[in-house]
């Protein structure tokens, strides 16, 4: 792209070709007064205050609209600019109704700004004022008309970023005003969006309503702890001086992180969690059946105490531990060393354990590093993505939206292999955005990445290079497929041969490709040979050593990929890359000075296996909740209640912590300072934007102190010690994303010569039943994230409980009206709850968010992944009848 | 005024006219396109428009065969051109009278522009309220594929072109050619901001050529006769041609009327609109459309060309001259124009919007008479500050009735502000205030 010189106020700039002059002002420092004006939106140029004085021309130019030019001379600050600026403020100001003592936008309001720097304070308006009422966008968005400017950035943003499309302008002229579609109430993602781009007040958040000025508020810039996207929040807190600790608001500004600003309902409106009443204060211990508080130092001496001697008794290894992915690395890796070096013991899980370990596995199995090897910036450049099993709106928001920016700015070809129907609702659906659509079955994702493989082997699309090279493995892939047919990979997943074969054909034909693999596969069996087998597609077309192809697995908790490579699984110690082996064993000893980190020891699913049968008879429990996260309740509570001893680190009394003999009060991470690690591989800082809530400690703290206790001490007095520590396992830089070729090359020998491929290459009908016609899943809604979210109440606002969705159809077809009550029944168990019809599932389907999981915990069962462990709980076939009896 | 022969409205006045396929076919329809299919070139047809002075029909006087040679002619791609029927200019019904009484005539001028242009598919956007003119077309539609005037390889020259009828939905801005492709391309109209023009990015971001209805029923006599006979009609070098004028107003006879370019408004109004009505004597006159600024008595002698009422200081626009009498009240004439305005202004730009609100709430307190001399300048200031500052020529037309009658009518505002009232009204006009949500 070529430069071009122009002048500006009389000050020579060089920019880039195609610059706005806006923008080419903007680099030398001049800030031309605007408000339609946004550099993520296309220009609409409505707003008219943004003129400036252009070479010769007549009229004044908007100069949001108009891109530079070589020899262009720009001023920005002349007589009639000034006047012109002037003349907009006036027009605007006349029916906005100076409400700024009331308006939270008061102190970052873009009018309010202008309005100091140009107009005299007195009004030649002397009319009645424009009133339009008061209104609400749901219950956490104030609507007030009379400020807007009718900038139309919240409706562009709503459309071309978010691609919700559930803003519109309404009415005409002086009487026009934003409106949602519909006669209920605004249903929409809630990303918070038109809140953050409005540049005046006319919408606020109302979780914050008349609790601050901007100004009184402390900003302090961290990583979000909902999803694996890894977006940067700043979090607003009142000042240390007014003794109020409360997060008052999070934004996230344009240009920042590696969200570019936007944000999802659970980071805007998602942080109530951190001050919600319940938080957990002291030290509680368990005497009599009863938590009592008590001193910190009382309650690590009793720890310290029991464990010791439950390993003196049973050994080190009748101790498990479990910590969450929702952790920093830092108390990560401390909680896994304490377990492998205090404790003496591999025992070690965390939340990892219910997904991404399948994903981590065949990464590290055929790239020799669990990192992705692309970038967000690689999506957005893609020339074809592959969304497999995603629902990528609802668990990963930001990086849909890349997804969203690819197809409709980069003209991206988006393939969709899920089960959603693409219908239009204020719910941006990214199946509307495919241009090639495979609405499968959502327990049969795998069949596709199947019948692709079959098509791209029977049509000839083998990438050459690939053919050259590895004859051996493509024939080897070839008699492993033989023992299906498209035909049957299409009829189990729902879809046609010709869609198989089209979905393949586009694939391996565009230039590079991206294929993002989400819950909908990672949590269902048989994920690990699916990754797998996308692995084999990827390298099929060519795209598995291409640069801006690959794979990408995105995670649901938000340092998953931390978990991972703080060695909070049993098969992995710190680092990243090869699961345990003795080198590796031998550099973490010599770090450590210990010598007892056993081999694999026992997963989460086994721990309470191990529980329930007296192998195990303590667990240390940071942060997780198995009670409620694994079905069927009772039958964990069972088993934990086996144990002699569990620890726990919580935030909230859950039902896990409620059977705990010592609950740790410990910080969220707004109270923290660590590290994340996103989906994308990308190390990110959290830091502390709230004094601990009572004596709340960070987990790291808990452990170390711990340690002491247990005179096996780990002395860190700053979290720098432990990240300097953690330097010394793991490359945090990017050269980690590197795939290492001899891994790739031992995969590739194995698999051309091990029969054992086939056992990856079977289509298998799943079982179908008469009497349970329904296909539930249980997975994420688009509005929380594990249970945390529930405690914070703007989300609670806008989702407080959970609804069976299905189509209209099959709530014809089995009796139940939309807003009733049904029973749902599987062979497990039943359920009563409320369902609603929504056309985004297709018939034969049902849908229930997993965060009030605990109302159907009855009816879904466990299965265990042969290869790795994980735990699936998130399907069952059901049938539902009305439970509406009418008395 | 001198015999001259009607153009346009020509085969409406034979007896039994009926505007079919036969009828437009017995008086020499479809002979253009029978000369120029596959026998003229594109770009010579181009050039024998530009040749002929044509200048649009619909306002802005644009010469109409320099805005087809901007279309790219090596455009990959759809072209399109989009026949502007949305007629809303108020005084204005001339359009509708082409499209009811003869729309073949305009349907050949459409296909004949297409083929210039390189369009396969082509627009007819008619406003919303043209019920029947919708129906006439469609019906014109129809006869025109039957003998194969329109669909594929047209009379065997290879040429293939679609024409689909769009029904407007009641906006005066989508008579404006951007907003017009917004609302063609199913969003809201509103007028995008320009450049990139329509022949660049117009319908769909392709290429797109918007011609007023009138413009194009000129294109097959044009290409019937040559642009040198054109050229000699009315008043070249700059207006040649007729146009067809919509009288009303005060006037003996409102009607449409086609005469040639370059006569007067005195010889418009004695010899065509038949005089003022009830013996009155004549006060204002608006020459060319709501958009267009007022003139007065003593411009009557004024040319009804381009240039002329240029330099009258107002503008020929869409043909609509409205006469108004002695009786007639300048402010509430101003108001009443404004409250057009204020209606019709889509709300894009902040100074159109929010200028025609207060703009009207000012007058229509000067009309109840509750106007101060302040008030007189403020309007100017306001005008001012909306000239030239929209993103369309929208904000330029809803001052035009204020600043012109300003202009030539000061002393009556001057009098309702001294004396409290409408000079020319029995009653107490009402104080009617705009400042509510509830009036759409």
């Amino acid at each position: 792209m070529g430069y071009v010189k122009l002048t500006i106020d009389n000050r020579e700039v060089e920019v880039e070709q195609g610059t706005l002059v806006i923008e080419a002002a903007r680099n030398l420092g001049i800030d031309i007064p605007h408000f339609c004006y946004h550099p993520k939106l296309g220009y609409d140029a409505n707003c008219r205050m943004c003129h400036v004085e252009i070479d010769k021309n007549q009229k004044l130019q908007a100069s949001c609209s108009i891109s530079v030019a070589d020899g262009m001379i720009v001023h920005t600050d002349t007589e009639r600019v000034r006047e012109s600026h002037k003349s907009v403020l006036e027009f605007i100001l006349a029916n906005h109704p100076l409400d700024c003592p009331v308006c939270d936008q008061g102190g970052r309001c873009d009018l309010q700004d202008y309005s100091h720097r140009y107009t005299p304070t007195v009004s030649r308006f002397e009319e009645v004022k424009r009133v339009f009422n008061k209104d609400y966008f749901g219950s956490v968005i104030e609507k007030q008309m009379n400020r807007c400017v009718s900038c139309m950035r919240c409706v562009r943003y709503c459309d071309d970023v978010i691609d919700a499309k559930a803003l519109a302008s309404a009415g005409r002229g002086s009487m026009s005003e934003i409106k949602h579609f519909g006669s209920h109430q605004l249903d929409c993602e809630f990303c918070g969006g038109c809140v953050q781009i409005c540049p005046v007040g006319a919408f606020t958040n109302r979780i914050s309503m008349f609790d601050y000025r901007p100004w009184m508020l402390k900003r302090t810039d961290t990583t979000c702890g909902y999803c694996g996207d890894g977006c940067q929040l700043t979090v607003q807190t009142r000042d240390q001086q007014s003794a109020v600790n409360t997060i008052i608001e999070v934004q996230s500004f344009h240009g920042t992180g590696r969200n570019n600003g936007d944000l999802c309902a659970r980071g805007y409106f998602g942080f109530g969690f951190a001050n919600h009443e319940a938080r957990l204060t002291h030290p509680l211990i368990k005497r009599d059946g009863i938590h009592v508080q008590v001193t910190w130092e009382e309650a690590l001496e009793y720890a310290a105490e029991r464990i010791v001697a439950i390993k003196q008794q049973h050994g080190s290894d009748a101790i498990a531990g479990l910590a969450s992915a929702r952790l920093t690395n830092e108390d990560l890796y401390v909680f896994q060393k304490f377990m492998r070096m205090s404790v003496g013991t591999n025992q070690v899980d965390s939340s990892v354990r219910y997904g991404h370990i399948n994903a981590a596995m065949a990464m590290e199995t055929v790239q020799g590093t669990t990192r992705w090897l692309i970038t967000y910036e690689d999506i957005v450049k893609a020339h074809t993505i592959l969304l497999l099993g995603t629902r990528i709106t609802e668990t990963n928001p930001i990086v849909g939206l890349k997804v969203k920016e690819a197809v409709k700015k980069g003209g991206a070809k988006l393939i969709t292999i899920e089960s959603t129907v693409p219908v239009v609702q204020t719910i941006s659906n990214i199946t509307n955005l495919s241009s090639l659509h495979l609405q499968a079955n959502p327990l049969a994702y795998g069949a596709v990445i199947q019948g692709m493989i079959y098509a791209v082997l029977a049509e000839g699309l083998v990438n050459e290079e690939t053919r050259d090279r590895y004859p051996q493995y493509i024939e080897r892939l070839k008699q492993a497929t033989m023992s299906f047919s498209l035909r049957d990979c299409a009829q189990v997943a729902w879809v046609s041969d010709d869609q198989i074969k089209t979905a393949a054909t586009v694939f391996s034909e565009s230039p590079n490709g991206i294929v993002l693999v989400g819950q909908g596969v990672l949590r269902s069996p048989g994920a690990f040979e699916t990754v797998l087998n996308v692995f084999d597609l990827l390298l099929l077309t060519g795209k598995l050593n291409q640069e801006g192809s690959g794979l990408a697995v995105l995670t649901e908790e938000n340092n998953e990929q931390g978990a991972l490579e703080m060695g909070v699984v049993s098969e992995y110690l710190p680092g990243s890359s090869d699961r345990i082996n003795n080198t590796e064993k031998q550099e973490a000893q010599m770090q450590w000075g210990s010598e007892s980190v056993a081999d694999i020891g026992l997963r989460l699913p086994e721990m309470i296996e191990a529980a329930r049968d007296g192998r195990v008879r303590a667990m240390y429990i940071v942060g997780e909740n198995p009670i409620e996260s694994l079905p069927p309740a009772a039958k964990v509570r069972d088993a934990l209640g086996h144990l002699d001893f569990i620890i726990c680190h919580e935030l909230f009394m859950t039902e896990t912590a409620k059977c705990a003999d010592i609950i740790f009060p410990v910080c969220s991470y707004f109270e923290k300072d660590g590290s994340f690690i996103n989906s994308e591989g990308v190390v990110q800082k959290v830091r502390r934007a709230l004094d601990p809530i009572g004596e709340s400690q960070s987990d790291w703290v808990v452990l170390a102190q711990l340690s002491s206790f247990m005179h096996v001490p780990m002395e860190y007095s700053l979290v720098t010690d432990i990240q300097d520590e953690i330097s010394r396992f793991r490359d945090s830089s990017r050269k980690a994303a590197r795939p290492d070729r001899k891994v790739f090359d031992r995969y590739i020998e194995y698999e051309a010569s091990n029969p054992k491929v086939d056992c990856r290459y079977v289509v298998e009908k799943p079982k179908t039943s008469d009497t349970r016609p329904l296909i539930l899943t249980v997975g994420q809604s688009l509005f929380h994230s594990g249970k945390m979210s529930t405690f914070s109440q703007g989300l609670q606002a806008i989702q407080a409980t959970g609804v069976l969705m299905i189509h209209p159809d099959d709530g014809e077809k089995y009796g139940v009206m939309d807003g009733s009550l049904v029973k749902m029944e599987s062979d497990h168990g039943e359920a009563v709850i409320p369902v609603t019809f929504n056309e985004r599932y297709p018939q034969g389907t049902a849908f229930f968010p997993e965060h009030f999981s605990e109302a159907i915990g009855e009816v879904l069962s466990m299965t265990i992944d042969p290869v790795t462990s994980v735990p699936y709980f998130g399907s069952a076939y059901i049938s539902i009848t009305s439970a509406d009896s009418g008395d | 005024m001198a015999a001259f022969e009607k153009i346009l409205l020509k085969n409406m006045d034979m007896p039994d006219y009926s505007g079919s396929l036969k009828d437009y076919e017995r008086a020499g329809g479809y002979r253009a396109i029978q000369n120029a299919l596959g026998k003229t070139k594109p770009g010579d047809l181009i050039d024998i428009v530009k040749r002929s002075g044509l200048r649009g029909r619909g306002g802005a006087g644009f010469p109409t065969g320099v805005k087809w040679g901007f279309i790219p002619q090596d455009h990959p791609g759809p072209k399109y051109l989009c026949c502007n029927a949305d007629e809303s200019e108020p005084g204005t019904f001339k359009d509708r009278q082409l499209i009811e009484r003869d729309p073949h005539q305009i349907l050949e001028g459409i296909i004949l522009a297409c083929y210039a242009i390189g369009a396969r598919t082509s627009y007819i956007y008619i406003r919303g309220e043209f019920a029947l003119g919708a129906e006439i077309l469609e019906k014109a539609l129809d006869e025109a594929y039957k003998v194969g005037y329109l669909g594929t390889n047209i009379l065997g020259a290879g040429f293939d072109l679609d024409v689909y009828v769009h029904r407007g939905a009641g906006a005066y801005i989508c008579g404006e050619e951007t907003a017009l492709l917004e609302s063609l391309e199913g969003k809201r109209g509103k007028p995008r901001t320009k450049p990139p023009f329509p022949a660049i990015a117009g319908l769909y971001g392709k290429p797109t050529v918007i011609n007023n209805v009138e413009t194009l029923a000129n294109i097959p006599h044009i290409v019937n006769r040559g642009p040198e006979w054109f050229m000699s009609i009315g008043s070249p070098p700059k207006s040649p041609g007729t146009r067809v004028f919509s009288l009303s107003g005060h006037i003996a006879r409102p009607g449409n009327y086609e005469v040639p370019m370059g006569i007067t408004i005195r010889e418009m109004l004695e010899d065509f609109g038949g005089g003022m009505s009830d013996g009155k004597q004549l006060k204002a006159i608006i020459p060319g459309g709501a958009s267009a600024s007022f003139l007065t008595s003593e411009h009557l002698d004024v040319k009804l060309d381009f240039e002329g009422i240029a330099s009258a200081g107002s503008m020929l626009g869409s043909g609509a001259i409205t006469f108004m009498n002695e009786g007639t009240c300048m402010v509430w004439a101003a108001e009443r124009l404004l409250e057009f305005f204020h209606h019709e202004s889509c709300g894009k730009c902040t100074p159109c919007r929010e200028g025609s609100m207060w703009l009207l709430q000012i007058l229509h307190r000067m009309e109840a008479g509750h106007g101060k001399h302040e008030d007189l300048d403020l309007l100017l200031k306001l005008c001012g500050n909306i000239a030239g500052q929209t993103v369309c020529a929208f904000g330029d037309a809803e001052i035009a009735p204020i600043v012109s009658t300003l202009q030539h009518f000061r002393h009556e505002y001057e009098a309702h502000i001294r004396d409290g009232c409408c000079p020319y009204r029995t009653e107490q006009a009402e104080l009617v205030s705009t400042g509510s949500s509830q009036r759409h």
